[in-house]
């Protein structure tokens, strides 16, 4: 067990490392979910209405979303790109503890992208950062966190084996900003892809904190009709459930790949 | 007629190299996601703000927006791909005349940049219900030519700016989305605080949007021109400045030595 959080801390200091060494990386990062919020809030400027709850925090949980995805599939990537990956793999420490400390330093870096979209928010369009309950809103936003963090698990797990790392995690940002409904209800979604809402942890993370965030969000919550705190606690019930299974998903895949590697020795270039 | 065989070699090779990385069917399924997923985001958000008017304006402005993927994404990152995968001293060392060896090489982007034009207009019919009914198809496809064409002008302007520095993906990244701010793909130019509209008007995209709307309402080549006529010109000047930026990148990396880690 020790040996195991060794490894995944040695991967945690390497990787925060690695962003210290060539910080810019920081921009792509971040660029998407900033100019995605600015676009929301400049649309909703004359409006009224809960809108700059919806644009402000989605923006944020974009900028999570973002880095964790992309730093995922980048990860792999730089590894490819640097000639190392075949020493990650032929060391004897398990690949996903390398990939969980990654994970890890993704998902702090992922929060300062979150503050950072919030204070932009803040002081270029005056938006109210008031929060009802500032420990649940805490609470749900690290579980939150955790559960991107575990979904960027299974990302990681298919990127060690794809050559188009890189463009798979462009593709698939946007999609998952949609389908969780980063910026607006899901019900204006089509009814065919609500499943699909309903099984990514984040969706329930931004229920969550968006009722933390301002009560009057109830009515629009999965849970309506609800005490906001009931529904907090459910929304993060269900949320916790489903990165428990994230999480077993990525064990098994983290096997399955890494053993398919070794078999086939498409490592590199596949 | 070397110039004209430059000038193809660079731009086919340039394709090409993309698929290094990339697989022929992952760089389809690229296409149709991102031209998809990007518009139906803002159509979303759009539609939750503004309700159904909103649609039209947002699914146009990003479909057309969508060449900018290749035109300036991919045309900034030629710069970038030429540093990581080490052929940019052999590009240095070829007597090869520069000015075709460097806007070819930006040349089939803008075909492929029509191609993802393409299928998002039709994604914004099929899909959003935008009425192209009274089109003027010859005006349409004038402008997202030259759209295409300028945008790529741009890429080249700041894949030549690239060039002085380490890793061109961030500038890249930076100059793909903030055409979303600037060039009135999701609301109006005039939305923008007033100092910033002046911005806009530095990117050929902004006259490409307007002059695309107009010929969706049923607008004619002679009613956009003088939008045209603007657009070329600042295409122009983007590539002559990019070109300008590539060449004192060449006369600085032949002086220092340096070249991949500037």
């Amino acid at each position: 067990m020790s040996q195991s959080l060794r490894v995944v801390y040695s991967a945690f200091r390497m990787a925060m490392l690695h962003w210290m060494a060539d910080p810019q990386w920081v921009i792509p990062n971040i660029i998407a979910p900033f100019v995605f919020t600015t676009v929301a809030l400049t649309l909703f400027k004359d409006s009224t209405g809960p809108f700059g709850l919806y644009a402000v925090l989605g923006g944020g949980m974009m900028g999570m979303w973002g880095n964790t995805l992309y730093s995922s599939g980048f990860a792999i990537e730089f590894e490819k790109w640097q000639g190392t990956l075949e020493e990650v793999m032929a060391a004897p420490s398990k690949l996903i503890h390398v990939i969980a400390g990654r994970s890890v330093s993704n998902a702090l870096f992922g929060l300062t992208n979150m503050i950072a979209v919030l204070l932009i928010a803040a002081a270029g369009f005056r938006v109210s950062l008031d929060i009802a309950n500032p420990v649940m809103f805490s609470v749900a936003l690290i579980l939150t966190l955790i559960s991107v963090s575990a979904l960027g698990l299974i990302f990681a797990s298919s990127f060690v084996l794809s050559r188009s790392a890189q463009a798979l995690t462009n593709g698939l940002e946007t999609p998952l900003y949609i389908v969780s409904g980063s910026m607006f209800p899901i019900a204006l979604l089509p009814f065919w892809v609500h499943p699909a809402a309903y099984i990514l942890g984040p969706t329930w993370g931004i229920d969550a904190i968006r009722l933390a965030t301002s009560p009057d969000y109830a009515s629009q919550s999965f849970w309506v009709g609800m005490d906001p705190s009931a529904a907090i606690i459910l929304d993060i019930i269900v949320m916790v459930a489903i990165t428990l299974v994230y999480t077993a998903v990525a064990i098994v895949l983290f096997k399955a790949v890494e053993k398919r590697a070794r078999i086939k020795g498409t490592l590199v270039q596949a | 007629m070397s110039g004209l065989r430059i000038f193809l070699s660079s731009a086919v090779f340039s394709f090409r190299a993309q698929f290094d990385w990339l697989n022929p069917s992952m760089w389809l399924t690229m296409k149709l996601v991102l031209s998809l997923s990007q518009m139906a985001f803002f159509v979303f958000v759009g539609l939750f703000i503004k309700g159904t008017d909103a649609i039209p304006f947002i699914a146009i402005g990003n479909a057309v927006q969508s060449l900018s993927w290749n035109t300036v994404f991919s045309v900034i990152n030629i710069t970038g791909h030429d540093k990581w995968d080490g052929t940019l001293p052999l590009v240095l060392v070829t007597p090869a005349s520069r000015l075709p060896l460097f806007v070819g090489r930006a040349m089939i982007h803008v075909f492929d940049g029509l191609l993802s034009v393409a299928i998002s207009l039709l994604f914004a019919g099929f899909v959003f219900g935008v009425d192209f009914v009274q089109t003027n198809f010859l005006t349409l496809i004038v402008a997202l030519l030259l759209t295409a064409f300028t945008m790529s002008g741009f890429g080249l302007f700041i894949g030549g700016f690239s060039f002085h520095f380490r890793n061109p993906m961030v500038f890249a990244n930076i100059f793909t989305f903030i055409l979303l701010i600037f060039c009135g793909v999701n609301f109006p130019v005039q939305d923008l605080p007033v100092p910033l509209q002046a911005v806009s008007y530095a990117f050929p995209l902004t006259y490409g949007l307007t002059a695309s709307r107009s010929a969706i309402a049923g607008a004619t080549l002679i009613d956009v021109a003088p939008v045209l006529a603007q657009q070329l010109f600042v295409g122009f000047v983007s590539i002559m400045l990019g070109y300008l930026l590539f060449q004192a990148f060449e006369r600085s990396a032949r002086k220092t030595g340096k070249l991949e880690a500037v």
